[in-house]
């Protein structure tokens, strides 16, 4: 086992949201990310959630992909 | 754009909503809003045929991301017949439609109206993919991860150190957990059950699991400190 596959199990140490509130940030950390803006502290516990939850990150990603997407054939 | 400045004060290049409709008025007082999005909820809360047709441009927005969305999760959509996988985006996209309308109200304009509603296109999309490539398979405990997990030939020290660190991780996961806590660290973190199907066979919400999964890695990360692995840990 190597720590790669140990952080994996066990995740990342500290405060982490849960899928519902993180949930409630992610349309506003894609909208960010998306539009080039630097990340906010509020979005630090999002982002613990986003390495430690498989299901809401595959969900943020593909928001992303919607919103690049989108920025792609209507560039602001 | 009289309408909106109606309910709108317009500002640079977003308005601040100051006395918007009191149904979702208390959500809004101070939020600034991009236009699009300002026209979104008007067209949304009408009480004309506006919102009707605003209702159509909302479903057919979102059939494109669940679609979008299905494309893009080829591992899990490739599993199902193409006529399944339309099937899939459109009840996602009636869902999503209907839990925005039921959410409108708790809409804080924190993100553009259309990125908001995308993000239940996704959640509906992702989950049914889920569920729908694991319900054909059951979710039981896989005893072979624990050799996937050891090295296939490390070297002699660090496999005896990781030997000692997975037998330390085994007996905190047998000794430490609670039925149910090592029930869902098995299934999501060992054997790759997605959440959602875990707590549909459970009934439950994803948050729920979640926070048992939360749960049962603080127990392993203390008791793997109190084995003298805390230099392991991240």
């Amino acid at each position: 086992m190597t720590k790669l596959d140990l952080d994996q199990l066990l995740g990342d140490e500290g405060a982490d949201p849960g899928c519902d509130a993180a949930g409630e940030l992610m349309d506003a950390y894609c909208d960010a990310v998306a539009a080039g803006r630097p990340l906010s502290p509020r979005f630090d516990e999002f982002v613990r959630h986003m390495r430690n939850c498989v299901a809401c990150r595959e969900d943020t990603e593909g928001l992303l992909a919607i919103l690049r997407q989108e920025e792609n054939s209507n560039p602001r | 754009m009289l309408a909106v400045t109606a309910i709108a004060i317009k500002t640079n290049d977003a308005v601040i909503l100051t006395n918007c409709r009191p149904y979702y008025h208390f959500a809004m007082t101070t939020a600034a809003l991009d236009l699009e999005s300002t026209q979104w909820l008007r067209d949304l809360t009408a009480s004309d045929t506006s919102r009707d047709e605003a209702i159509e441009r909302l479903h057919a927005l979102l059939l494109r991301v669940a679609r979008s969305e299905a494309a893009r999760r080829r591992s899990l959509s490739s599993q199902i017949r193409a006529e399944d996988v339309d099937d899939l985006c459109r009840q996602a996209a009636s869902d999503a439609v209907m839990a925005i309308l039921s959410k409108l109200a708790s809409y804080r304009g924190t993100a553009r109206f259309t990125t908001w509603a995308c993000k239940f296109a996704i959640f509906e999309t992702s989950v049914r993919l889920r569920r729908h490539a694991w319900r054909d398979r059951k979710v039981e405990p896989d005893e072979s991860v624990w050799t996937r997990l050891a090295d296939a030939r490390p070297q002699a020290l660090h496999r005896i150190e990781r030997e000692q660190l997975l037998s330390a991780l085994q007996s905190a996961i047998d000794e430490r957990l609670t039925d149910r806590q090592r029930s869902i660290f098995q299934s999501v973190a060992l054997d790759d059950v997605p959440i959602d199907v875990l707590a549909e066979r459970l009934g439950t919400s994803r948050n729920a699991i979640y926070k048992t999964l939360h749960d049962a890695r603080a127990k392993l990360r203390l008791a793997l400190i109190d084995a003298g692995h805390g230099d392991e840990l991240s």
